[in-house]
């Protein structure tokens, strides 16, 4: 005998998505609204100070019982899965997209164009902002559009990032403030930012993480939180194609199913676990899965690599003064024309690497107490070290997947998922000229203050991963369209990271912010 | 992984630790065996001492060095091994911290005090600093050239040079001045340059 859970609209996922969707709906309409977690709770803002000290004295896991035993996959995901999913853990850096991101066959003729412009996703960007809160610096706007401002001040430039900032200038290169959902003053309750620079963690609230939302939600009696419930498959309806019913196990209670039954169900699920129940719940009838009838869930995976390094400056700085607020500029992610494809943002930050205290000397002889001082103060007294980064535009191949592997099964023995990340040929072409040309700025860079690039290293790691259900207004080769909405069943969405059509060069939180609203907006049409 | 595991994993490298360490110190190899998956006996807090005088900085002057090796101390406690480490960016697999290393710290240092007593019949404080340093030369010789985490430390010296290091009060005393690295300083001053560390502000 299964336990029924009825509502109007059935949240797959507690992560920042559900809460932007969760959180618009609860205000534009009168639904009822369930949100089924599969993880539990984690510390609690009362608790954060304590997990912060253990964190930085130990290393340790600040969010414990953050995920489940058994419930991981094969690639680049998250382990999280807690009220709040990979939202707790963030540093909380929300750069938008640039406009070129939307439209990059159109103007470079490579990758995909998405079907919604920045035009389009501005005021979810802003209305992002407010619900989180961001607090940023308007850069110049050819390269920082936007049509409001910030909702908060930006936070201020520490000593170190000022003269950084003095030195970019100089190499005439443009960088302004990273925005982050950090409170620069007191804002929806909480508190401002005390700069204890361990921003995975935040011990005074200034972070925003969705638990947030889901506690005032849960204030407000406005929505029903179902945790340590793990969906495992959707079912649809006899005789049409809509989703019925959400069948899920609760962990505590394993031998009694749990079934949720809504008008309307959204996936939040993140990038791996929302393509991963969508196959999951495959049929006779839709023998690949849902919304799978173009076989595209699970393709073009998409996430960004970088190139990094490290550059010499000969300029007194302190590092620790605020080594979790950093410069950004997006000049070279609006480039104008180019005659080979290479968009990517640059970040900077204040460093000690090359400059932390050492055990011995460059001589390999012993250094005792006093000693390490002398060395460590003559490596810092008349210079410092920039940590530099330029995450780059990666077009995504079809063949970018994610799958079931029935090698790797959960304690229900359903199949994880496994994620094979794969740059389309364009991008692999170009990698070359790529990293070459981001040398090449590093050292331009460097040169401006006089100083040189110490070290630089690349990375393919699909970072701010997304994919895997992407949007448009084409079924044959997308999943959803612009409003999330599955082109096969229309009171099925799937929302967020797994709708992005790229990456883009910029961190992708906000994005999937904004186009969680979107989703709901298109939900409260239906429903208000 | 499993909670039973998790438990296994504690006990085998308590284990494993008291025995690596019993040749050099057989008795106290014996005693730690015999308490693995209990709490560690303290760190023999003389001999720590004096061991501290000949690893840290002179200039923190005999309170600092008290401050900076009774907060190593109070570390030493708190350590748990085999605890759940930070989530790596886009890792999967959950990662833990290492064997209890403080065992092994705990019968280096009553070899240290055992073996002056044999060589100059004196305990390791009483020896002076020249000769104090040559019997930590041998191991701290091996050590790689960063200081690395303490925790991860594999001599006791190392360890409480590493923790002193990465400490705040060690970020302001190299630069000489008030950074206060990750305490919650607040937002305001941010732009400053930190303030002139006044002299005996140290620790």
């Amino acid at each position: 005998m299964s336990r029924v859970v009825e509502s109007d609209i059935c949240i797959i996922g507690a992560g920042i998505s559900a809460a932007m969707v969760a959180e618009r709906l609860a205000e534009h309409t009168t639904a009822s609204i369930t949100v089924v977690e599969a993880g539990g709770r984690t510390a609690s803002l009362d608790e954060r100070s304590l997990t912060r000290a253990r964190m930085l004295a130990y290393g340790e896991n600040p969010y414990p019982n953050d995920h489940i035993p058994g419930q991981t996959g094969t690639g680049a995901m998250y382990r999280s899965m807690v009220v709040g999913g990979s939202g707790m853990h963030w540093g909380g850096a929300v750069p938008r997209y640039s406009p070129e991101d939307f439209r990059v066959r159109s103007l470079y003729g490579v990758g995909f164009d998405w079907p919604i412009s920045f035009d389009d996703l501005d005021p979810y960007y802003q209305e992002a902002e407010e619900r989180i809160g961001a607090a940023g610096e308007q850069g110049p706007p050819e390269y920082d559009p936007r049509s409001q401002p910030y909702p908060m001040p930006p936070l201020p430039l520490s000593y170190n990032l000022a003269r950084m900032r003095e030195w970019t200038d100089r190499a005439g290169v443009p960088f302004w403030t990273q925005p982050w959902t950090r409170n620069t003053e007191p804002y929806r309750g909480r508190n401002v930012c005390q700069r204890c620079d361990t921003c995975a963690v935040c011990p005074t609230g200034a972070k925003y993480t969705p638990d947030f939302a889901f506690d005032q939600l849960l204030a407000d009696g406005r929505i029903e939180l179902v945790t340590r419930t793990l969906v495992r498959r959707l079912t649809v309806e006899p005789g049409t194609d809509r989703i019925a019913v959400a069948e899920a196990v609760d962990r505590d209670a394993p031998d009694e199913p749990v079934e949720f039954r809504a008008s309307t169900f959204v996936i939040a699920a993140g990038h791996a676990w929302s393509s991963h129940l969508l196959l999951l719940s495959a049929s006779s009838r839709y023998p690949d899965g849902l919304a799978n009838r173009t076989g595209n869930v699970g393709r073009y995976m998409t996430g960004h690599w970088y190139a990094s390094g490290f550059i010499d400056l000969p300029m007194r700085l302190y590092p620790g003064i605020f080594a979790n607020n950093s410069l950004l500029s997006h000049r070279f992610a609006s480039p104008g024309p180019l005659d080979r494809y290479l968009r990517h943002d640059l970040r900077l930050w204040e460093s000690d690497v090359g400059r932390a205290p050492r055990l011995k000397g460059d001589d390999g002889r012993l250094l005792w107490g006093d000693e390490i001082m002398a060395d460590w103060r003559a490596r810092t007294e008349a210079a410092a070290t920039a940590r530099i980064r330029a995450y780059y535009d990666v077009i995504p191949d079809r063949d970018s997947h994610l799958t079931l592997d029935g090698a790797t099964r959960n304690a229900m023995s359903d199949p994880m998922p496994r994620i094979d990340f794969r740059a389309a040929q364009a991008t692999i072409d170009l990698e070359r000229h790529t990293h070459d040309t981001i040398r090449g700025r590093f050292d331009d860079l460097a040169r401006a203050a006089g100083g040189a690039v110490r070290s630089t290293r690349t990375s393919r790691l699909f970072e701010h991963p997304g994919g895997g259900c992407r949007m448009g207004d084409d079924p044959a080769t997308s999943v959803v369209d612009r409003w999330g909405r599955t082109h096969d069943h229309e009171n099925l969405f799937v929302t967020g990271a797994p709708t992005i059509v790229s990456s883009g060069c910029a961190n992708g939180t906000l994005t999937f912010c904004a186009l969680s609203l979107m989703t709901a907006e298109e939900i409260g049409n239906g429903v208000r | 992984m499993a909670e039973s595991r998790r438990s296994f994993l504690k006990q085998s490298v308590a284990t494993v630790a008291a025995a690596s360490v019993a040749g050099c110190a057989p008795d106290a190899g014996r005693r730690l065996a015999a308490e693995a998956g209990g709490s560690p006996a303290p760190l023999p807090a003389g001999t720590l001492r004096a061991v501290a005088e000949a690893v840290l900085p002179a200039e923190l002057g005999d309170e600092g060095r008290e401050r900076a090796v009774a907060a190593f101390e109070r570390w030493s406690e708190g350590l748990e091994p085999v605890a759940e480490l930070s989530h790596p960016y886009l890792v999967p697999e959950i990662r833990y911290s290492g064997p209890d290393p403080r065992p092994g710290w705990a019968a280096q240092l009553e070899g240290l005090d055992k073996e002056c007593r044999s060589r100059h019949g004196v305990s390791l404080a009483a020896i002076d600093m020249p000769e104090r340093r040559k019997m930590l030369e041998r191991p701290l010789g091996q050590a790689g050239p960063s200081l690395g985490s303490p925790a991860s430390a594999d001599h006791i010296a190392v360890a409480l040079m590493a923790h002193f290091f990465a400490s705040p009060v060690a970020t302001d005393l190299c630069h000489g001045r008030v950074i206060g690295k990750q305490q919650c300083r607040g937002l305001d001053g941010a732009g400053a340059e930190p303030a002139v560390l006044v002299a005996g502000g140290a620790p």
